[in-house]
């Protein structure tokens, strides 16, 4: 028998041995390298779906309201969303919350120097001005 | 002098204790490969940041052909972004189900991520196909230049996270991706996760953002 057979085996003796139900919606036991604390459990990672689910519906009626609200409130609105729902994806399931700081900022330079170097350009040019 | 965190010494225990994972010693007290990832995914944020600043600097200036208010259909776009952002949800549960050491689970929600991915890029290739009879082409104007050359790769950053993700649930499938190899899994995640947040910004940017009268 080769050893990832047996590796194969030896974990689904090991997840019998649990029981197949009870350990669905259990917290992962052990922490991966880089990690401070645990990552969030299967449950929350579902309410965080759900949550990023409402605020897209939200987002998308929103953009329905353009002509009935000024162009520059729906705008602010519509990118307040997305950041919100950026910052869910990246904290939870990126688990920059629960990972060690220094990979939190080596994405968050990435993330900032992105945004400054193109406003910079793009009010160069003058976009933000038409 | 010490400017960054040594947990751990050279050669000693790895950085973290936990049995079970390829946890090596490094100066940093993270693995190589993470941050090597998180450097990359740093890295990609200027690649994107650069076609999304293309695609405003263009924004409202073409002379000729069909422009976003004539082609996008917000409801499927909603429906092929909402695909990927489950396609996220498969993806921390097939890490949270390798930490567990669950395998079949791990094999299943890497297999429903990558049909998951599928679904979005053979939606991408329908909007694309369907511009295309529209009139707009790559070369039709700035709007269908800035707006392919984005989403085109976008689209290519989707596909080689699935093949990444299909060759993962192959190992698996071969027992070559113990619950010491959780990692992996984490890596490709990182990577795919990314995407999708690439993703929430250009379907806010470019759909659902008030295009110029």
């Amino acid at each position: 028998m080769s050893e990832g057979t047996l590796q194969r085996v030896e974990d689904d003796l090991a997840i019998a041995a649990r029981g197949e139900l009870g350990h669905a919606l259990e917290p992962a036991p052990g922490l991966l390298p880089g990690e401070e604390r645990p990552h969030p459990s299967p449950f929350k990672y579902v309410v965080i779906a759900v949550v990023l689910c409402v605020i897209t519906a939200i987002e998308v009626g929103t953009s329905y309201l353009d002509g009935d609200v000024p162009d520059g409130l729906l705008v602010f609105l519509l990118m307040a969303m997305a950041l919100l729902k950026f910052v869910g994806v990246a904290g939870w399931y990126m688990h920059l919350q629960t990972d060690k700081p220094i990979f939190r900022r080596f994405f968050i330079l990435g993330c900032v120097a992105a945004v400054i170097l193109y406003t910079i350009v793009l009010a160069t040019l003058s976009v933000f001005a038409a | 002098m010490a400017t960054i965190e040594q947990t751990t010494e050279v050669g000693g225990p790895p950085a973290q204790g936990t049995p079970g994972h390829d946890a090596h010693a490094t100066s940093t007290g993270v693995t190589n490969t993470k941050l090597a990832m998180w450097l990359f995914l740093s890295s990609d944020c200027l690649f994107f940041g650069a076609f999304i600043a293309s695609y405003l600097l263009y924004r409202g200036r073409d002379v000729s052909g069909p422009g976003p208010r004539d082609l996008f259909d917000i409801p499927f776009t909603s429906a092929t972004s909402f695909i990927l952002l489950m396609s996220s949800l498969t993806m921390v549960l097939a890490l949270a189900a390798i930490q567990r050491g669950d395998h079949r689970r791990v094999r299943i929600w890497i297999l429903a991520t990558a049909l998951l991915g599928a679904t979005f890029i053979g939606g991408q290739v329908f909007e694309f196909t369907e511009f295309s009879r529209e009139g707009l082409n790559v070369s039709t104007n700035l709007f269908g230049s800035s707006f392919y050359i984005l989403t085109g790769f976008h689209g290519a950053h989707v596909t080689i996270g699935i093949i990444w993700l299909l060759s993962l649930w192959g190992m698996s499938v071969r027992g070559r991706l113990p619950t010491k190899k959780a990692e992996s899994v984490e890596i490709a995640g990182l990577y795919w996760h990314f995407v999708d947040v690439v993703w929430i910004i250009i379907f806010t940017v470019i759909y659902l953002v008030p295009q110029p009268h």
